[in-house]
Order: C-alpha cells, then structure tokens, then sequence
C-alpha cells in the first residue's frame, strides 16, 4: 500500500550519512556540533541533512535556538517495517478477491463484470486516448 | 534493477487460480476488472486511467474503508500477453521515487488453471536493513518482535 509518507522515508533512508545519524541519535538526543563531529562534513552539509529527516518525520528538532537538540522519532521507521507486512497480508487478500471475481466471470456471460461498472467504464472511457 | 541479486529484498507470492491464464491476464489489465477485486478487503479502486502497454501507466486512488484515499501509479515496463508484466508501482506524486518494482508472472498450470506469481522488490538491502535494526533497537515490546519476525520471513531468499 504506498503511502505519501513512507515514500519520503524510504528517500530520506537511501543516504549512508542520513542513516548513520539516525543510528547516532538512536543512542538519544545529540546537538547538531555533536553529530556533525564523526562525519568529515561541514556544520552546512549535516543542516541539510537533518532538514531532508526532518521533513520525513524522522527527526525531531528542539526549540531552545543555540541548542538545538534532534532527536529519533521511531514511527516512520515502524511504519516502514509495519508496511512490508501489510503489503504481503494485502495482496493475499486481494488474491482472494480475485479468485472470487474469476468464478464469478466464468459463470456470468463472456462479456464478464456486467452492469454494476457502468459508473467506473465511463469515466475510465472518458479518461483514455 | 538486476533481478539476480534482488532475492534478498523480495516478497513473493503465488496463487494458483482456477481459470485460463488468458482471463486472468485479462482480470488484470482492464479497469472495469480491476475494480472488482483490487486491493484488500474493504478497499475499492477508482481508476483515472489504464493504458497496458509497454511506458503506458495505470493511474488510480484506492478507497480505503476508513475513508482514507490512497492514489496509486503503475508504470509498465514490460507486458507480455497473457504471461507477464512488469511494473514500477509508487504513489503518483511526480517527484517522489518508485517504491518497488513488480514481476507478475501467469503460467498455464494445467486443467485450467494458472499459477500467478507477483515478485516485489524492495529499494535497497540497506532500507531494509536498517528499518529492521532501528525497529529492533527502538522497541523491545513483545509486540514488535512478532512483527519483526514476519517482516524478517517476508525477507528469507527463495
């Protein structure tokens, strides 16, 4: 099931640096010197890192203005992992669907689905070249 | 995205279904089909437009029973009538990347029937990876560990 959401995490987790601060701070709250310290990269360079993760939710930022804490936040993260397993359990279901759906047209008239998708055959006709 | 190294950040499922191959192809690629049986339980699909052809897309929102809307974009990569197709399926915001590619297999299984097979790979070995460290790290609750059992078995090489 794609989501908005979990697409920006998944971009935000494709950065060996984003995920390597995100490891960091799971050890909990770290300034921005701090976590710049480990990585050879400018106080600029790790700002916009942190302002990708920020956007994804990841992490969160204090308000105090020359301590600005981040911190992990763990749902974006569980909602990746819950999403794998939701994929799989939805498809099953959806196969259940359609093998419901196949009986159903092997024992209709060849032509299949029938009246009930007037609605939707409009407007997919309408829509296509 | 070589599929020879990918098996470790697959999920695959199989199905065998009781009807020639041809119509299940074809319960696959029309809208007016799709709409019958897309998505879980509970979930209806309003499709905007399907065109199955090789960089044709399907655009289309899936209903969710709590009201939320999800849209949806397929992209074609390879259709192959009535044995495979082969599709980048991400949300249908322009900007934001696919989130996984899809292999649909449709085998004649005899008397019949057809063996469907849907492989989808995942981004990257390192995501998962790493979703499934800082899950783990994060939270100890018995909860979360049978989560992540599934989503480990999700994960076992075939």
């Amino acid at each position: 099931m794609p989501a908005v959401g979990l697409s920006t995490t998944f971009a935000a987790l494709a950065d060996p640096t984003r995920r390597a601060i995100l490891a960091r701070l799971a050890g909990g709250e770290t300034s921005v010197s701090e976590l710049a310290q480990p990585f050879s990269l400018s106080l600029p360079a790790i700002s916009k890192h942190l302002k990708v993760l920020e956007r994804a939710g990841l992490i969160s930022r204090g308000r105090e203005a020359q301590w600005r804490p981040c911190r992990l936040e763990a749902q974006p993260l569980k909602d990746a992992a819950g999403w794998i397993e939701t994929y799989r359990r939805h498809w099953e279901q959806g196969l259940d669907r359609l093998e419901a759906y196949l009986q159903e047209l092997q024992r209709d008239a060849p032509q299949g689905a029938g009246g009930k998708n007037r609605v939707l055959k409009k407007k997919v006709t309408r829509s296509q070249r | 995205m070589s599929e020879s190294n990918t098996s470790d950040r697959e999920i695959v499922i199989t199905r065998v279904l009781k009807a020639p191959r041809e119509l299940v192809f074809e319960a696959w690629t029309r809208p007016e089909h799709v709409a019958q049986w897309w998505g879980p339980t509970g979930f209806t699909t309003t499709t905007a437009a399907m065109e199955v052809r090789v960089g044709g897309s399907w655009r289309f929102v899936m209903h969710g029973p709590d009201g939320t809307d999800w849209p949806n974009r397929v992209d074609f990569l390879e259709v192959v009538r009535p044995e495979r197709l082969v599709y980048d399926h991400g949300d249908g915001i322009e900007s934001s990347p696919h989130h996984f590619r899809v292999v649909v297999t449709f085998e004649d299984a005899g008397a019949g029937r057809t063996l469907l097979t849907m492989r989808s790979v995942f981004p990257t070995r390192e995501q998962r990876d790493f979703v499934v460290k800082e899950v783990n790290a994060i939270e100890g609750g018995q909860q979360t560990i049978g989560r992540l059992e599934v989503f480990l078995e999700t994960f076992q090489p075939r």
